[in-house]
């Protein structure tokens, strides 16, 4: 008789990314419920599986391979008892050895098949189900990149990422799950016939215990649910005071707390204590019911069958197979119940992610988008109208008429929510305006091909984003083939050829989160370098020197000089220095231009623009205290 | 899935990794023998237990035989009746013994876990300040939590199965035995591949993970940085470059998975024929032997039954191993922490310090670890109810002496003294009394406002803390707060305004009422209406206190009785106000580019007029 069948893939152990406990770990999947998911409502359970199913539809080989030597298997394992009744019944009671040989012989060729089809059908289950999610990963992904900004702005990263990472390993779980179930459903179709056939009292005294079996799986998973999510906060909680006991260990010492600490740690030891009681106590109801229950069926066998073979009416061998047969019922009968949860909660996740990919991206190409004309650069606002929330929402920008000449340096001042940043975020087309126009060299923004736009505009943002590579990489980004002179002209420009310089690896040091940290006012160089590299017609800088330090700006300027001198250049600033930079200021106030002129005729003219520029310096000045106070 | 904290790469070290040597293994498995012994008996009596449970368990194909050779072979109904009746009750003992395992294991281990986690965290807390600085908060964290969890999970659920399982292999290779050795040594033929291929199975999937989870640590950063970085990508156009990096590490990803599922596909299919072999075999063998009446056939089907209790145990003992192994190395690390000596230990025979008394800071030479001195021979006398600011520049010394004076730290050489008694030879208890540090930022614990400013001392009645609130005029400022002193204080004080932490800070202090009050005066900015609130604060709470303060605006050191100016580890000069300024030396000089300093404009300019 062959083992029970080895440990299932309700946790595949090792094939399963998420899930670290040794797999054949006696207890249903008691995973922690998708609390912080939202509601998923039946429509996008529905949406889920269609997704599943369209991604699944290309492999279908796999499935087909899947399902095939899953047939198999189960014709094989079942055929084992029977095999082994047989040589009882046929060989070893008659006393035959021959013929006990040749069953023997032909147990292990079953056996042969069995193992090959088994290795067959989980390679095919796993392998089908990686390619699935791999592939929708990728698809999320490559979806998420064209998606808008106001997409982004509202969407966050941490929900995203659940949807490209648990969401999908929910995904992969039950596409695994559902050929080998298939598999195991055959398997236990087969063995209730098998049992039926040859004796039906028996086969209704095994059926009579084995589905509690199920019942009692699913009432414990549901029980022990809560008291494992209980569990869970208690240690969140304890760990919470550990953290801020060492976090915060100087006021601890400070005034003598270490005792008032330990006694709260105790106390949170102690609720674990009572919580993983709970939990043990609920396994301790459950699973020598698992043990049992089987067992039950195996004495039913031993008793009803055992008169049957007295009375003639069964052979002998088959009480014996029948023993066997029990033990194959009791992975499907218990993987149901999962099955049935573990659907649940893949659809939901799959719905999830179809949500996200039914999300149009809003800034497309129009049909006869055209290439982007030559020309000097000229932009143009005509009575731009534009608020965040959509038409009706909140205007930012409110009959905006704006020009600036091609080649000219703009510099746009106005204070927080005066529209400066929006309006630099129109020009490259991040949004569209709900009315009027913006114009490029003559042409509406969105008559151009989205991608030829924006190699034209090298925009400059306010919070510095920069890639975990290389400083080459990241200058180069918009062109990755540059060559190495090029990425130094562009450092150069913009003044980060120094610090580039005296890096560990120079252009090759690798910077980002696993890499060399930079300050803010570096990255802001690096960020300036990316820009100017794409050599744009229309570059845009969005408060992009307010990190570097005062006593080396000057550096970039006469660097920005150059770069500003042949394209038209937007500079959103509060400094006067770099206000400077500018040929002209606009002063922008409720998504108008209020004023407009030179620097030094404004701060003499205009009362309202010494006001934002004093706001302005005030706020940089706190700014700066607060990052020198650190010794 | 992305949890901060912890060493190694991106994603944290993985237990998988952490492996004990032999000789480890064997002191750490000592160790908690030695942890254990005062739960001996318990122990024991789970072990009964367990003993007991798996008797019943393994009675069952041996009952079947019987039924076999003694009822359906010699048709005999009562025979039958007597074995089906006996496997009944046993299997209903069995489970109800199941359940008391289940329970008394339960009882033992988590009970301590418990306690582990108590001792650990008291030694935690007994530690000195110079441990807190040495170690990252994160790789303590983890002491308390992933690693003692780790052991959380062999406690609810391997642990017993460990154990059965050991002992349902042993008891199944005995009971065959002992039915017949031959037919034993046949089927047990089919035992040490499964033994070799499960061992190979674990090692290479271990190793196979581990490359999953950095290929998944990868494809993650990747995404992470891609949606990041989204506004950056789209700005330049490079959203179909992005994405085809992103297409390397998740295809990759997809080729480390695929090798694990490679790896059981090897396996699996070798532990399924082996089962399959040994029925073969003992359906061969064993029939050969019934025919040459050496066994009945009783005893080969016995033997098809036990085949289960051979194969299981195997592949279980196998994937538990890693997860005794991950608990092992949990304990060494703890055993390691708790084996951390404190640095501020309390002497035998220690006294507590008088109530009130002079500071006597003696001859101090202080230097951190094994570093050059940080303090060179400082002696400074604070009489009791003086008022003292330490000043001069960043690394000088003045935190050091600080935490010198409140025995954070012990001098190298010389002494501190509190009213005559060295700080070495006072009872811990009474130190931590007599002497209050206030550090620079106000720390929030979780609980209200109340609970924290209890945290000076935590025998206080609400009364008591009403009462230090209000001495520090600080009665109505609480009371604007959402729920008052009730205000449950979240996230480390997120809902409160720095000023607001400073001041349940200092009444914390006020419940302490200390006889000599260090204090770090905070450096940030506060906003201006708190600014003032703190600063009447913390006048009351310095009236009629010794105090030394470390200070960081002039005006607090201008408002001091006397100042030390520490520069260079050294006390370069000593006196009150007027006098170091009429020396014209470095306090001199500190002052003169104090008042010039452009962000002094709101404060320190004001201050002096």
């Amino acid at each position: 008789m062959p083992p029970a069948e080895p440990p299932e893939p309700d946790k595949p152990g090792v094939d399963e990314s998420g899930v670290d406990e040794p797999s054949g770990v006696d207890e249903p999947d008691v995973d922690q419920p998708d609390v912080d998911q939202p509601d998923v409502d039946r429509e996008a359970r529905r949406a889920g599986w269609r997704l599943m199913g369209e991604t699944i539809r290309p492999q279908r080989w796999w499935v087909v391979t899947g399902v095939v030597a899953g047939l198999l298997w189960t014709g094989a394992r079942v055929t084992v008892p029977l095999l082994a009744a047989g040589a009882i019944d046929n060989g070893i009671l008659e006393g035959d050895e021959g013929t006990v040989v040749r069953y023997a012989i032909a147990i292990a060729i079953v056996g042969i098949v069995q193992a090959v089809c088994t290795g067959l059908r989980r390679y095919s289950a796993f392998r089908l189900s990686l390619r699935v999610t791999t592939n929708l990963r990728e698809r999320l992904f490559t979806h998420l990149q064209r998606l808008h900004f106001a997409f982004h702005d509202e969407a966050q990263t941490g929900q995203l990422m659940a949807r490209a990472n648990s969401d999908l390993q929910q995904v992969q779980v039950v596409v695994v799950l559902l050929p080998l179930a298939a598999a195991s459903l055959l398997t236990m179709l087969a063995v209730l016939v098998i049992i039926l056939v040859k004796s039906l009292g028996l086969a209704v005294l095994v059926l009579v215990t084995l589905p509690f079996l199920n019942i009692a799986a699913t009432r414990f998973t549901r029980r022990i649910q809560p008291v494992s999510l209980e569990l869970q906060e208690e240690l969140a909680d304890l760990s919470g005071v550990v953290e801020e006991s060492v976090a915060g260990v100087r006021a601890v010492k400070g005034f003598g707390a270490e005792r008032l600490q330990a006694a709260r740690l105790r106390h949170e030891a102690d609720s674990v204590l009572d919580r993983a009681l709970a939990a043990a106590r609920l396994r301790a109801g459950f699973l020598p019911l698992v043990d049992l229950l089987p067992t039950l069926s195996l004495v039913a066998i031993l008793w009803y069958g055992g008169h049957q073979v007295l009375n003639g009416d069964l052979e002998l061998g088959y009480l014996v197979a029948f023993n066997s047969y029990v033990l194959m019922l009791i992975w499907p009968l218990r993987m149901m119940g999962m099955l049935l949860a573990q659907a649940s909660r893949s659809s939901a996740a799959a719905g999830r992610v179809h949500e996200v990919l039914a999300t149009e991206p809003a800034i497309v190409d129009v049909t006869g988008a055209r290439t982007l004309p030559d020309g000097p650069g000229e932009i143009r606002f005509e009575g731009v109208r534009f608020s965040y929330g959509g038409v009706g929402g909140p205007p930012v920008l409110d009959g905006l008429d704006l020009v600036v000449r091609g080649g000219e340096a703009v510099a746009l001042v106005g204070a927080t929510g005066s529209g400066k940043t929006t309006v630099a975020r129109l020009v490259p087309r991040f949004y569209d305006v709900d009315d009027g126009r913006v114009l490029l060299d003559g042409v509406d923004v969105r008559a151009v091909k989205v991608r030829t736009l924006r190699r034209s505009v090298g925009i400059v943002f306010e919070d510095t984003f920069l890639f975990s590579d290389s400083v080459r990489e990241n200058i180069a980004f918009a062109d990755p083939e540059a060559p190495l002179d090029e990425v130094e002209r562009a450092a150069r420009l913009a003044g980060a050829d120094g610090f580039v310089a005296n890096l560990p690896d120079g252009y090759d040091t690798v910077i980002g989160e696993h890499g060399f940290s930079l300050s803010g006012g570096q990255r802001q160089r690096l960020a300036i370098a990316r820009a100017v590299l794409a050599d744009p017609r229309v570059l845009i800088l969005d408060d992009a020197t307010s990190s570097v330090d005062p006593t080396k700006e000057h550096e970039i300027r006469s660097a920005l000089r150059e770069v500003m001198a042949d394209r038209t250049t937007l500079i959103i600033a509060h400094r006067p220095a770099t206000i400077a930079l500018a040929d002209r200021v606009v002063l922008l106030e409720g998504g108008r231009v209020v004023a407009e002129g030179r620097h030094e005729e404004l701060l003499e003219s205009s009362l309202r623009y010494r006001a934002v520029l004093a706001q302005a310096e005030a706020e940089a000045d706190a700014v700066t205290a607060g990052t020198r106070a650190d010794g | 899935m992305m949890r901060g904290g912890g060493g190694g790469g991106p994603f944290g070290a993985h237990a998988v990794e952490e492996k004990l040597s032999r000789d480890d293994a064997r002191r750490v498995m000592r160790r908690l023998a030695r942890l254990l012994r005062p739960r001996r008996r318990e122990i024991g009596f789970a072990l009964f237990l367990l003993v007991a449970q798996t008797a019943c368990l393994l009675a069952g194909p041996a009952l079947v035989r019987y039924g076999i050779d003694h009822g359906l072979e010699d048709g005999n109904a009562a025979n039958l009746n007597r074995a089906a009746v006996t496997y009944l009750v046993l299997a209903f003992v069995g489970a109800a013994l199941g359940r008391a395992v289940i329970k008394a294991v339960a009882r033992v281990g988590e009970t301590f876990l418990r306690d582990l986690r108590d001792r650990v965290f008291r030694h935690l807390m007994s530690l000195g300040l110079d441990f807190f600085e040495r170690e990252p908060t994160g790789r303590l964290v983890s002491r308390m939590t992933s690693d003692i969890d780790a052991m959380q999970e062999l406690v609810a659920m391997g642990l017993v199965m460990f154990v059965q399982n050991g002992l349902i292999f042993l008891g199944a290779v005995t009971v065959i035995f002992l039915m017949s050795w031959k037919l034993a040594l046949f089927t047990l033929v089919v035992v040490p591949p499964v033994m070799i291929a499960s061992r190979w199975f674990r090692r290479e999937s271990n190793r196979a993970y581990l490359e999953v989870r950095d290929a998944i640590g990868q494809n993650l950063s990747t995404l992470q940085e891609g949606l990041a970085g989204v506004r950056v990508v789209q700005a330049f156009g490079r959203e179909r470059a992005v994405s085809r990096r992103f297409r390397g590490t998740n295809e990759a990803q997809y080729d480390a998975h695929l090798e694990t599922v490679r790896i059981s596909a090897r396996y699996f299919p070798l532990v399924e024929f082996s089962g399959v072999a040994g029925t073969a075999l003992i359906i061969g063998i064993g029939g050969w032997f019934v025919s040459r009446d050496i066994v009945t056939v009783g005893t080969v089907a016995a033997f098809v039954l036990y085949l289960n209790n051979l194969f299981e145990p195997v592949q279980q003992l196998s994937q538990l191993y890693n997860l005794v192994q991950q608990s092992g190395a949990a304990l060494q690390k703890l055993f390691e922490l708790l084996d951390t000596p404190t640095s501020i230990d309390e002497r035998p025979g220690a006294v507590d310090l008088p109530a009130t008394g002079a500071l006597q800071v003696e001859h101090v030479t202080f230097g951190y670890a094994d570093g050059a001195p940080v303090l060179l021979d400082v002696s400074l006398p604070v009489m009791p109810g003086e008022r003292v600011a330490l000043v001069g520049p960043t690394g000088a010394g003045k935190s050091t002496l600080a935490k010198l004076v409140a025995r954070f730290y012990d001098p190298r050489e010389g002494r501190v003294r509190f009213g005559g008694v060295d700080l070495r030879d006072a009872t811990l208890r009474s130190l931590r009394e007599r002497i209050v540090v206030v550090p620079q930022e106000g720390f929030l614990f979780a609980g209200t406002v109340r609970d924290n400013i209890r945290f000076g001392n935590a025998d206080a009645t609400d009364d008591d803390v009403d009462a230090a609130v209000a001495a520090l005029g600080l009665t109505e400022r609480f009371e604007a707060l959402a729920e008052g002193l009730d205000t449950e204080v979240r996230e480390r004080g997120s809902r409160l305004s720095a000023g607001e932490r400073q001041l349940v800070s200092l009444a914390r202090a006020a419940l302490a009422d200390p006889t000599l009050l260090v204090l770090d005066e905070a450096t940030s900015n506060l906003d201006p209406g708190t600014e003032q609130t703190v600063e009447h604060a913390l006048e009351r709470l310095m009236e009629g206190r010794t105090v030394v303060v470390i200070a960081h605006r002039l005006t607090t050191a201008a408002r001091a009785d006397r100042i030390a100016v520490v520069d260079d580890g050294r006390l370069a000069e000593f006196g009150t106000h007027d006098e170091l300024l009429t020396r014209e030396g470095r306090y001199a000089s500190l002052y003169a580019a104090w008042v010039a300093a452009p962000t002094s404009t709101t404060s320190g300019v004001a201050d002096l007029q």
